[in-house]
């Protein structure tokens, strides 16, 4: 077999363990849930020790593959993660949790859109700002408000009388 | 930017708006400006229809300016229910949607919060629930089914929505009545009564019970018999006998109801009742109910209190006798 | 007859200007999310679902039955111009109609493939007319011990049909197992796996983890992979018109397409990668040029796999409407819609909601021929669509993401879960876990659950309950069949193969 020749593959094996992980887990969640006098047949926690126990089999499937030398495409595998740009993106994810609470949809998004434009490349962020703040205001209006979607109003959207 | 000072500047002027409409010789006169209402659950379910509705009554009816609606679904009220107590405390011009749904749900998720924590303004409108078998079942009275039960529960599946739900509860009252055992009930719960239908209709199941409003075209269709409804009196229009009437002594109301926040002035408390008592006389919501079709119960103030007492009691104790609270 | 009559009513419902209007914006705005890569039918229909608070249920799925079958013909054309495929379900589509547009027959690939979809479209929605109130009228004899050994049977053909690739769909499918159990058990009030999150105790919604996987994953992917080369998108040359030859390559694969993607649509868990896969390989078996396959592009590999995407497309809808059982991310997304309504999918569908069922049929047929229209004459709009820059199109991706589901719940909450299924859906595309078994699984998977259970409370605990009713016994024998016989088959065709080998070599 080609993949027998193989190096085992490190990432891949990392992903398995990680299975494994959580198959731990949900066994653990499983475990803690409160076994109800009622229904004994069948009761709460049957089908979750069962997931476990697949989740658990099916990471150590993974592992086992990942050691005859993983089965992630070579393309794949050349490419290397441009962390810079996933930095970026992912600041924008979590400007947009920690703001959105207090500044409202508008606003907490305009920054998430140029922070997440600016991980694609975009090297204009005055720009972006606009247009983001744009395609916010639209999506607010246009959509969450006719729609009567409670989305958050902030600071723009009190001043533009939303 | 917002600062620490203009904060300030705006509890200022909040507190000196909730003195001017809390004074008590106008309140019952004014109009309220705006009146804010919680509903502990998604868009679109019963308790934000009746908010929805609500609004649309006060502000036709000119009793309010307008209407803020605020929607914290999760658990039955259970997510929405803390959040109401703590952080809404002490607003003049506020009320949460519920029911006795939420009870229930309070009761079975071990809530640290308590419904009586509230200040109950009104119980505004109520559903009953019907018994049905699926129309070629040897069963033809409630007689029949409670005769059926007594011999052995574990032949009598009968299928509602969620453990620990208005159905469900219903059918513990009912075996507590006839002295059987509410453990040894067969319940077979569905995600409500919609879904459980078709399980009665291909008699997989004994019987089913739900909100007279899901099974009724099914009823009127002769596809299903309903054998009994949970109301206190016979209802005009519906051809269908009480339990009470045969014989099974329970009555049970999916009711629902406006709540205050804790910490409002017994004054304030006073006026939000007159306005929920003016909003219930008048035609545009006795039209919207009658569309809607639910029944007005209207109770009010200390009465209403008593009530909200009696039903965390009565729902606490079958809830434990069905083995889903402690 | 009857069926007829209703279906003519159906069309008095969709002929209607407004849900004309409904149809064309849903065709259009399925036709433009199938073109960009990424970005599927469920997706777009999990940040549409709102509008289920203010529109009546019938517009409201009249325009999601339009961006799902928009969504096929979008994706064709990512495929053949790009190799990007837009729609998993277009990957086969690629393989020769990227190779037809490199050697300069991109317009008769596209012709084919459009036409092609509206005619396999056609049969599949006269499919839905006339089986569903088969279905129907069976259906109520589904108890839960039926429902149970059904999906049974699904989930056994998924994991055969899964291939190489089956642990990781599997690993996919269990994954969305937990996701579902999360949240309060129905037949116990017990919570599950909240880890004291009150927030948990409703469960997981469906929406969520679609747009964190399929949105919030997506971005980050094509994030981390910029360092890759772009795929370039081939300039479309040559006319739209098929000569008589490609007409006459193409009939066939198109009923041939048709045949197989219908039925094995509407099987539960039969999707659309298998009867694409499928209709490959028979055109290819079956060609008479089959040196073009894989070199200059055979237009019968792009005729028989893209009618069969479309065939299955519909064939999904018969068990959705008739039985309640998703059998795809997207129909998974349109249940939670109904539910939202306080509709339930099912035997009584068709029965309580004739006007909504048929006149979502009849838009259908609606929909294919506005369709038809859209994707050829007006294909060149859908080429500038292709050429939005990355960073507004994905920054604006994610400003709708908030608003799908933190406008549902107000909750942080639901917008950290977000993006952590974000950062899975990453991982699981980057490591080539298919995602919407995750989806499949998170419904299909409780609801498996919930009918063992009741069968089992119905039945006092008795386990032969699901042998002892015929119905049941033989969809667990079915389910049996899928999974041992492709073995079974698979051994005997290897003996042969190592059979007709050896006289050679001996």
């Amino acid at each position: 077999m080609r993949g027998r020749e193989r190096a085992p593959a490190l990432p891949e094996t990392a992903i398995g363990l990680g299975a494994l992980a959580f198959a731990g887990l949900v066994l653990w969640q499983a475990w803690e849930i409160p076994v109800s006098p009622l229904y004994a047949k069948i009761g709460p926690s049957v089908f979750p020790y069962a997931t476990a126990g697949g989740l658990a089999v099916l990471a150590l499937l993974l592992v086992a593959q990942a050691a005859r030398g993983g089965w992630q495409a070579a393309e794949e595998r050349e490419v290397a993660l441009d962390r810079r740009a996933l930095a970026f993106v992912v600041a924008g994810l979590l400007a947009n949790v920690a703001l959105i609470g207090w500044l409202g949809f508008t606003a907490a998004s305009t920054v998430m859109f140029v922070l997440v434009a600016r991980g694609f490349g975009s090297r204009t962020p005055l720009r972006d700002g606009a247009i983001g703040s744009a395609v916010a205001l639209v999506a607010y209006f246009g959509f969450a408000k006719a729609l009567g979607v409670n989305i958050g109003a902030g600071l723009v959207e009190r001043l533009l009388g939303g | 930017m917002l600062t620490k000072r203009d904060l300030l500047k705006a509890s200022v002027a909040l507190g000196g708006l909730s003195l001017l409409l809390g004074r008590p010789e106008r309140a019952a006169a004014q109009m309220v400006d705006q009146l804010q209402i919680f509903v502990p659950a998604a868009p679109g379910g019963g308790w934000d229809q009746t908010a929805r509705t609500m609004e649309q009554v006060l502000k036709a009816e000119k009793l309010i300016g307008s209407a803020q609606i605020t929607n914290v679904p999760g658990a039955g009220g259970a997510v929405g229910l803390p959040q109401f107590i703590n952080q809404w405390r002490g607003r003049p011009n506020a009320l949460m949607v519920g029911g006795l749904v939420m009870v229930g749900a309070l009761i079975a998720n071990k809530s640290p919060v308590k419904i009586t924590q509230t200040v109950p303004i009104a119980r505004l409108t109520g559903e009953f629930e019907v018994l049905v078998v699926p129309a070629d079942s040897p069963l033809k009275t409630a007689k029949d089914f409670a005769a059926a039960l007594k011999t052995d529960p574990k032949k009598v599946s009968v299928a509602g929505g969620s453990a620990g739900g208005t159905d469900h509860i219903l059918l513990g009252m009912i075996g507590k009545a006839l002295g059987v055992a509410p453990r040894d009930l067969t319940y077979v719960a569905y995600a409500g009564g919609g879904p459980a239908l078709a399980a009665i209709l291909g008699g997989h199941v004994t019987a089913g019970i739900s909100g007279f409003g899901e099974f009724g075209e099914q009823i009127k269709a002769g596809k299903l018999r309903a054998l009994a409804i949970s109301a206190g009196e016979r209802q005009p229009d519906i051809d269908v006998p009480t339990l009470k009437e045969e014989g099974i002594d329970v009555e049970l109301f999916n009711w629902r109801g406006v709540f205050a926040p804790p910490g409002i002035s017994a004054a304030q408390r006073e006026s939000l009742i007159a306005l929920i008592e003016k909003m219930a006389n008048s035609n545009a919501w006795k039209e919207e109910l009658r569309k809607r079709d639910w029944t007005p119960i209207l109770l009010t103030g200390d009465a209403y209190a008593k009530f909200i007492e009696n039903e965390n009691e009565r729902v606490t104790s079958v809830l434990k006798d069905l083995g889903l609270a402690s | 007859m009857e069926t007829l009559s209703q279906l003519a009513n159906g069309f008095a419902i969709a002929l209607t200007p407004a849900h004309l209007l409904w149809c064309l914006v849903g065709t259009t705005l399925g036709t433009a999310i199938g073109v960009l890569p990424g970005l599927g039918p469920a997706l777009t229909i999990a940040l549409l679902l709102p509008i289920t608070f203010k529109v009546e249920p019938t517009a409201a799925f009249i325009l999601f039955a339009g961006i799902y079958y928009g969504a096929m013909y979008g994706g064709s054309t990512t495929s053949i111009l790009l190799n990007t495929p837009g729609e998993s379900a277009t990957i086969v589509t690629a393989l020769e109609g990227n190779r037809m547009a490199r050697s300069g027959r991109a317009g008769a690939a596209l012709a084919t493939s459009a036409i092609g979809s509206f005619v396999a479209g056609t049969i599949g929605t006269i499919g839905i007319t006339f089986l569903a109130p088969v279905v129907v009228s069976f259906a109520l004899k589904f108890g839960p011990a039926e429902y149970f050994s059904l999906m049974v049977m699904a989930f056994a053909t998924v994991s055969a049909v899964l291939g190489s690739s089956a642990v990781r769909g599997l690993t996919s499918l269990f994954f969305g197992f937990y996701l579902g159990m999360i949240g309060v058990d129905l037949q116990t009030g017990q919570a599950r796996f909240t880890l004291g999150i009150p927030e948990l105790l409703d469960g997981v919604n469906v929406i969520v983890v679609a747009v964190g996987l399929f949105a919030v994953g997506e971005t980050l992917y094509v994030a981390a992979r910029r360092h890759a080369g772009k795929d370039e998108i081939v300039p479309l040359r040559g006319s739209l018109y098929m000569t008589r030859e490609e007409w006459s390559r193409s009939w066939k694969p198109w009923l041939r397409g048709a045949a197989l993607g219908f039925p094995i649509g509407a099987l539960p868990a039969g999707g659309a990668e298998i009867p694409t896969f499928l209709s490959y390989w028979i055109e290819k078996r079956l060609s008479k040029k089959p040196e073009e396959f894989g070199t200059v592009g055979a237009i019968e590999g792009v005729a028989g796999p893209e009618a069969a995407n479309n065939a299955s497309a519909a064939g999904v809808l018969v068990p959705m409407l008739t039985l309640g059982l998703p059998t795809s991310a997207t129909a998974a997304i349109m249940l939670s819609a109904f539910q939202s309504y306080g509709i339930n999918p099912g035997p009584l569908l068709l029965q309580n909601q004739p006007a909504l069922v048929w006149g979502l049929i009849a838009s259908l047929y609606i929909a294919n021929i506005m369709l038809l229209v859209l994707n050829l004459p007006m294909v060149g709009i859908w080429v500038r669509v292709l050429k939005i820059p990355a960073p507004l199109l994905y920054a604006g991706i994610l400003v709708f993401a908030t608003i799908g589901t933190y406008g549902i719940s107000n909750s942080p909450v639901d917008l950290i879960l977000l993006y952590l299924l974000g950062a899975v859906g990453f991982l699981m595309r980057r490591f080539d876990f298919p995602t919407a078994p995750v989806i499949i699984g998170m419904i299909l998977g409780p609801l498996a659950e919930q009918n063992f259970r009741q069968a089992m409370t119905i039945s006092d605990g008795d386990w032969t309950v699901f042998f002892r009713q015929p119905l049941s016994a033989t969809l667990l024998a079915l389910a049996v069949v899928g999974l041992v016989g492709p073995r079974l088959y698979a051994l005997y065709a290897a003996r042969r193969l190592r059979d007709a080998a050896q006289p050679g070599e001996a």
